[in-house]
């Protein structure tokens, strides 16, 4: 898999920062599960917050924490979670758990479905799949707040290229663009959004121009 | 019992140790050797520093404790897991206070971390890093952190150290959204020929 088109650096240093909203630090890990030179990128960015840490001056410890630390030291250790093998990468199983052959879609308008992904606590943006059939518009525009779109199958294009398995649009949310899935398999996107505008609203937004609505 | 004094600020890296006695080596101890003395230096040395990041999130003392308590003991439980190739032990001591930190004070899961975690460590990606190496590329870094500009360096410190997501930073600043990360990209384009190079 070649990854052509890569999240924005601000992005991927707020997901290092641990400072991503839950959706789109999934849709980043997800991405770099894919992506061995994000893994890559992410590695060295890790040393920005190992370097601000070092850097940090030393706040004073109760006088009794080491004893407490030492007093709670046992045998348990953290292993590596053994894992079944599915095909969604690690990341996104705990969010489908049957695989992508266990979405329930809901249709969306024509050649478009989605599937809202949940995510345990409230928060101010969504996960979730959309669905688009060859040749079909993607309705997802930059209607405001920030949106990541990773690829999981099949492909479209817009006026950046092509994005396929693996590939990742961040664009500013000023950017306006018209994807059109690409023939051959249906194009399935991870998708993370601010919750503010429902989706529905944002596909009529989308469908505006053809229809006049 | 343990000889190392925990409010004894003196105590900073490379001082009053013996030379080996870097925190990769003791990382390695710890994980090899389940040695406690190696993980009660660690602590004496990044305890104090992580319980500072864990106040600048607004945390009472007493969380902030609990959290350098949490973070010490996954060092322990996780010591295994650690290799030189995933870079500096402060390093992957700050990831550990960050997964930490996404799961006390956001109220949010880090399991997306722990799976990215899992995929790295299974695709064991070859990396030519030196432990030798380690101290220098996070002096290296530091010093570079230190050469951006005010500006930037506020965008990153408000990012990594007070956790804020992009949205926050503008309106503290008070700038505009795209102007967080751009300062943020400048940053990195900055820091990268020394992020790069230590490889």
């Amino acid at each position: 898999m070649t990854i052509t088109h890569h999240p924005d650096i601000a992005t991927l240093m707020a997901f290092s920062a641990g400072a991503l909203e839950e959706p789109y630090a999934a849709v980043i890990a997800t991405h770099l599960a894919m992506s061995e030179g994000g893994r890559e990128t992410v590695r060295h960015m890790t040393t920005i917050g190992g370097a601000l840490l070092n850097d940090e001056p030393n706040a004073k410890l109760s006088d009794k924490a080491l004893e407490r630390l030492m007093g709670k030291l046992g045998d348990e250790r953290i292993e590596v979670p053994s894992h079944t093998p599915s095909d969604v990468p690690l990341p996104l199983q705990k969010y489908l758990p049957r695989g992508l052959d266990g979405v329930r879609w809901k249709w969306t308008g024509p050649g478009v479905a989605t599937a809202d992904l949940a995510w345990g606590r409230d928060g101010r943006s969504r996960l979730m799949l959309l669905r688009v059939a060859a040749g079909r518009r993607v309705p997802e525009h930059g209607h405001g707040g920030q949106e990541l779109t990773l690829i999981l199958q099949g492909a479209y294009k817009d006026r950046f290229g092509v994005f396929a398995k693996g590939d990742i649009a961040d664009h500013d949310e000023d950017v306006e663009h018209q994807p059109i899935a690409e023939p051959g398999d249906d194009c399935i996107c991870l998708v993370a959004v601010d919750a503010k505008l429902t989706f529905q609203g944002r596909l009529m937004r989308a469908l505006q121009p053809l229809f006049g609505i | 019992m343990y000889s190392i004094g925990m409010s004894d600020n003196k105590l900073e890296a490379g001082s009053g140790f013996p030379l080996n006695d870097d925190p990769e080596t003791l990382l390695l101890r710890v994980a090899g050797a389940r040695d406690r003395e190696a993980l009660a230096r660690l602590f004496s040395l990044f305890g104090p520093r992580v319980k500072s990041m864990m106040l600048k999130l607004g945390a009472n003392d007493a969380i902030a404790e609990d959290m350098v308590q949490e973070t010490f003991l996954s060092v322990w439980r996780k010591a295994h897991l650690y290799s030189i190739e995933r870079g500096a032990a402060v390093s992957w001591i700050f990831t550990i206070a960050r997964n930490l930190r996404i799961d006390q004070f956001r109220r949010q899961s880090n399991k997306p971390y722990e799976d990215l975690e899992t995929v790295t460590i299974e695709s064991a990606e070859p990396s030519g890093s030196m432990m030798i190496e380690q101290k220098q590329v996070i002096d290296r870094v530091t010093l570079a952190l230190k050469s951006l500009s005010p500006e930037q360096q506020e965008v990153v410190r408000l990012s990594f150290l007070h956790d804020m997501p992009h949205a926050q930073i503008a309106e503290k600043v008070g700038i505009p959204l795209g102007t967080v990360k751009s300062r943020l990209r400048l940053a990195y384009e900055r820091l990268r020929p020394m992020l790069e190079d230590l490889q």
